[in-house]
């Protein structure tokens, strides 16, 4: 009899909390949480708490699948992988995209790209952080240099004021909202600007309920009282920002008035929030889909930066601007490339040095071109231009906005490889489908919000013929005449991918074994990085960029009446390809619903639990009600977890014109009973 | 305090003695205040804590539990689980913040019509004096 | 103090009077659960009285021992426990999740520090192995404070602190106690289930009933909550409730049934006014 305890991380979201998978004769029997993480502190959430059941579920892919007739015919590894490999080479660098993982491993995502650009010859790689934190990545890269997380999770408990902007982090991110709780516990001032009464609205010291998509005016606004009332941190911004001219110019119109007119919040509490994020010694700010997830993406991305720099709260224990990652490794996705304009590590590959210096890493010639990114990728596929595509762990028919445009793009395509661990709604249309395996059959490593490496350690041998998905690129790459991806284990490739990423350049498995790292990490002997900017941003001096106000992209009118937003329920996650196999959280939450407010059912004429039609230019899904004064007037809210009452079918495909985020969070709809 | 304050008592009333007790009462046509919502069961230790703290969030200012006398009840010892329950629920109840005075256990007889009423009519006033259950507002 | 229960779980495993070990073990910096089968694994062996022994697996509710009595039927199996683990043995076999006879107890107490981190009444097993079996620290400790409060004002703490509840199930998932497998909590009969906050109080309600004749003091529900809700107010005053009214402690007697469950005459409530006799 064998018994063990497998120390790993969680696969669900960005807060990377760690567990045990308990296993006794291969067979996974539980999980408990480990008391010495220093995010998790030996607590879960009720998904954590029950991470093991989908990775045994029945519907487990098996085998290769290869599409002939109608259906899926299995086959073997050597026929599918040499279907792939023959197809793969009819088409040109611009003809094919390749979609990696947010949340297959660091190595996996590494190789994916390595792929892309190595075997393919093409920059067209992009995953789903393109629909979350792209604004993130630009936004605070024009800000400070680097798009991450600036502080790290556990110190939030010591900030003095918390504001919360755009996450409903009590269900979104339950381990970092321990850490809020804890800080407000100990007399922090808490303030959430939310169009809806979240959880931590109520326990906030202010709840500044903006109208979606207005969250630039109501940044703007705060930042004018500051300045007004001469609460900005004049040292801060003389020794450490530049433009501060320009930006003081912009910001001039956003008075308390005009943004409450705009907003819808009421101009005392703006005031008063403004004082007190200002006043206190130790200011976070805290943030994530409800601003990026917007046209003006990365002008709220910007804003939250600006607001920070005026206050001087960058650079110090409980301060900071700390964007919330949805995925558990979309962070270490971006940071090993999986991007159409950035090899690992966020160097550009429009840039002949450091292309040079991939050339010569990987000894084959690079495209010095920037790709396509993920909505791109479906428009070009619909209009002829992308034929094929290779993606792994990745759900577009269910994530991305407008499915019906997704749906068409996808089929429409000549060839179509997923790799994944379940038939999912977007495997559904592909022409071959590979069996990967989950976080509990394989190593690798994760990286979590506040950029914390760790380590993902296999706990039972991958179900049936299923394959660590690292190793099918690497005999696919294998298989298509390449000898650059002879790797015998994730650590191989972390060693390789730490020889040629500056901020990786001190992670290894050896390293991880002790302990998680915080990147960036440059060498061997460097311990880690919790707090960035400390001395110096990245960029040399933080730079206020004027931003200015403009509304979402579709607006209600006649037609279209009330304000659609769509977001997540704490019980399931994305597109619930794991969650709605796990027994606990089907039984908690077994379909979608839209949240409506009572005054608005009453005039609809719909009761609690009442199905709706919900209809947009994009289309209508029929849904169940549940009337609740979490949502105001006008705003109806939608999970996007359910693919038999998808949100995405209603939501809007326009982009950010720089991050090419698309506008889940604002568009107009309209309801009726039945 | 609002003077028309009426409270609403939710009771759950053993089918062997109280149930019959209540409706003697009601067929001697003695004085009961109306407050009372009955419902019967077949004996007072089929009451669960949870049907006591759901009655008292769901709007009932006070619960009635009516059982047989020790050594009279039909299923032998049914009413000792109701009265050993209902001496944990009471401080229970005290720790969260809820007067445990809003929960009155008794034991009545089929032929205690005089005493039911009675004890409802103590019980009202009672409750008339606690005032309107907090809870039901949360 | 470990080197003492190392020995003797040695001797055990040696001498062939244990089949296994239930024990914690060093692994990457934690103190974590595992099997030990053979004297030299051992050496590996840990005391971390922070550290649970974690008796409870998810999702088939099963205490972990009573999973490891049916792999080895009939073989004995070493526990190295601290007072709440052994406290949690003697209750588990009340309720027939494992055999007690075919458990060998290795028991080690626990030192004043930690007895006064986790408000102890018994910070030790009954016969420990190592350790000295320091002073209990009265219960009323944990939760004089609530007592304190005016009814009102202790109902808006209450409201304040259970709304903060994620539904994560941690208490009961860490609770050795709980082990049903019709998990109350979990029927949406009494309570809207899929939405937070969980309805205040019925959620947490029916836990803190039970845990009135089963909590063994172990603290876990607390150290898994990522709330930080103070669970053990309560629990700690229902037990201290238990035993004013029927001199019961759980975990202490394995012959001694909860009064819940007895008749009146086998365990009289003490003061019983008279109309309830």
């Amino acid at each position: 009899m064998n018994y063990d305890n497998i120390h790993t991380t969680c696969p669900y979201c960005g807060a990377g909390c760690r567990f045990h998978l308990q296993v006794l004769d291969q067979d996974i029997i539980g999980i408990f949480p480990d008391r010495s993480h220093p995010v998790s502190q030996g607590k879960l959430c009720i998904k954590g708490w029950n991470a093991h059941e989908f990775v045994t579920s029945k519907d487990r892919l098996t085998k290769p699948l290869i599409r002939r007739g109608g259906g899926f015919q299995e086959a073997s590894w050597e026929e599918a992988l040499r279907v792939i490999a023959r197809r793969l080479k009819d088409y040109p660098p611009e003809a094919v995209g390749v979609l990696a993982s947010a949340k297959c491993t660091n190595e996996e995502n590494y190789l994916m790209q390595k792929f892309a650009r190595v075997v393919l010859g093409t920059n067209n790689v992009d995953h789903c952080a393109r629909l979350c934190h792209a604004s993130t990545v630009v936004g605070l890269v024009k800000s400070f240099g680097s798009g991450a997380m600036t502080n790290s999770i556990p110190e939030l408990e010591d900030s003095k004021c918390i504001f919360i902007i755009g996450s409903n982090t009590a269900e979104q991110h339950p381990l970092v909202a321990h850490y809020i709780i804890k800080a407000k516990e100990k007399g922090a001032v808490l303030i959430v600007a939310d169009p809806r009464k979240i959880t931590l609205a109520r326990y906030a010291d202010y709840h500044l309920p903006q109208r979606p998509g207005t969250d630039v005016a109501l940044l703007n606004g705060l930042m004018n009282v500051i300045l007004s009332e001469g609460l900005e941190n004049k040292a801060f911004i003389s020794e450490r920002t530049e433009n501060i001219d320009a930006f003081k110019e912009a910001v001039k119109k956003y008075t308390p008035e005009y943004v409450a007119g705009v907003t819808g919040v009421p101009k005392d509490s703006l005031i008063a929030a403004a004082r007190a994020y200002a006043r206190s010694s130790a200011s976070s700010i805290v943030y994530s889909m409800g601003i990026t997830q917007h046209t003006t993406g990365v002008d709220n991305v910007v804003s939250c930066a600006n607001l920070a720099m005026l206050t001087g709260n960058i650079g110090k224990p409980g301060t900071g601007v700390n964007p919330l990652r949805g995925q558990n490794n979309v962070q270490g996705a971006c940071d090993v490339g999986a991007l159409p304009n950035v090899y690992p590590g966020y160097q550009s590959v429009a840039d002949e040095k450091i292309r040079q210096k991939f050339e010569e890493g990987w000894k084959t010639k690079l495209s010095a071109k920037p790709g396509l990114t993920v909505v791109e990728m479906t428009n070009e596929a619909e209009k002829g231009n992308l034929k094929a595509l290779y993606l792994m762990g990745e759900n577009p028919m269910l994530s991305d906005p407008d499915i019906g445009h997704v749906r068409r793009g996808l089929a429409k395509l000549d060839f179509f490889v997923v790799q994944d661990i379940f038939m999912t709604e977007t495997a559904e249309l592909a022409h071959v489908v590979l069996p990967g395996v989950s976080y509990a059959e394989k190593d690798g490593t994760f990286t979590s919000t506040d950029r914390r490496v760790q380590l993902v350690n296999k706990a039972i041998d991958p179900i049936g013929e299923s394959k660590p998905d690292w190793q099918i690129i690497c005999e696919l790459a294998k298989k298509m005449g390449s000898r650059e991806f002879e790797f015998s284990s994730p650590s191989d490739v972390m060693d390789e991918m730490a020889r040629l990423t500056p901020i990786y350049g001190g992670v290894s498995y050896e390293r991880l074994r002790l302990g998680d790292l915080q990147w960036p990490c440059p060498s061997k002997d460097h311990p880690g990085t919790p707090i960035l900017h400390k001395e110096k941003f990245t960029r040399g001096k933080g730079q206020f960029l004027p931003v200015e106000f403009q509304e979402p992209a579709e607006l209600p009118d006649e037609d279209y009446p009330f304000i659609l937003t769509t977001g997540r329920t704490i019980f399931h996650f994305h597109t619930g390809t794991m969650t709605r196999r796990v027994s606990t959280l089907n039984r908690e939450v077994p379909t979608g619903y839209v949240e409506i407010n009572a005054d608005d059912a009453r005039a609809i004429g719909v009761g609690d639990e009442d199905m709706v039609s919900v209809a947009t230019r994009r289309g209508s899904i029929k849904i169940k009600a549940k009337i609740t004064s979490r949502v105001h007037k006008g705003v109806v809210f939608i999970p996007f977890h359910f693919a038999e009452c998808a949100a995405n079918v209603l939501t809007n495909p326009v982009l950010d014109p720089v991050a090419k985020i698309p506008e889940f969070k604002a568009c107009a709809c309209r309801m009726e009973r039945g | 305090m609002n003077e028309n304050f009426e409270p609403r008592i939710v009771g759950f009333m053993c089918n062997w003695c109280t149930y019959v007790a209540a409706d003697m009462a009601g067929v001697a046509r003695l004085k009961q205040p109306p407050n009372m919502t009955a419902i019967r069961v077949m004996c007072s230790g089929a009451v669960s804590p949870l049907y006591v703290i759901s009655a008292l969030k769901r709007g009932a200012d006070g619960v009635f539990i009516g059982g047989c006398h020790i050594g009279d009840c039909h299923y032998q010892r049914g009413n000792h689980s109701t009265l050993k329950r209902i001496m944990i629920v009471k401080p229970l109840l005290e720790a969260l913040g809820i007067d445990s005075r809003r929960v009155r256990l008794e034991w009545i007889s089929a032929s205690e019509g005089v005493k039911y009423a009675k004890v409802i009519a103590e019980f009202v006033d009672q409750l008339k004096e606690l005032g309107p259950n907090p809870l039901r507002e949360m | 103090m470990k080197e003492q229960v190392r020995l003797r779980c040695k001797e055990l495993l040696s001498a062939k009077r244990v089949a296994a070990v239930w024990g914690l073990r060093e692994k990457d910096g934690c103190a974590v659960p595992f099997l030990f089968q053979n004297p030299e694994e051992i050496d590996a062996l840990t005391l971390s009285p922070k550290a649970p022994l974690s008796f409870t697996c998810r999702p088939s509710n099963e205490t972990m021992l009573s999973v490891l009595q049916k792999k080895m039927p009939g073989k004995r199996i070493g526990v190295v426990a601290r007072g709440c683990d052994e406290r949690a043995l003697i209750e588990l076999a009340k309720g027939e999740r494992i055999d007690l006879d075919l458990i060998e107890v290795i028991g080690f107490s626990c030192d004043q520090a930690q007895a006064e981190e986790c408000v102890c009444s018994r910070p030790f097993p009954q016969n420990p192995v190592a350790g000295d079996k320091v002073k209990g620290i009265p219960e009323e400790k944990a939760f004089q404070g609530l007592l304190a409060m005016e009814l009102k004002d202790r109902l808006k703490y209450w409201e304040a602190q259970l709304n903060k509840c994620i539904k994560c199930y941690g208490c009961r998932n860490a609770c050795p106690m709980c082990y049903c497998k019709d998990c109350r909590m979990e029927q949406s009969v009494f309570t809207k289930i899929g939405w937070l906050p969980p309805e205040f109080p019925l959620f947490q309600f029916v836990r803190f009933y039970h845990m009135s004749d089963h909590c063994i003091e172990c603290g876990e529900c607390e150290k898994a909550c990522p709330m930080d809700i103070p669970l053990r107010k309560i629990t700690k005053y229902l037990r201290s409730r238990m035993e004013d009214l029927f001199d019961y402690h759980p975990g202490l007697d394995a012959k001694r049934k909860s009064p819940i469950l007895t008749t009146v005459d086998e365990d009289p409530v003490k003061d019983l006014p008279d109309e309830l006799r």
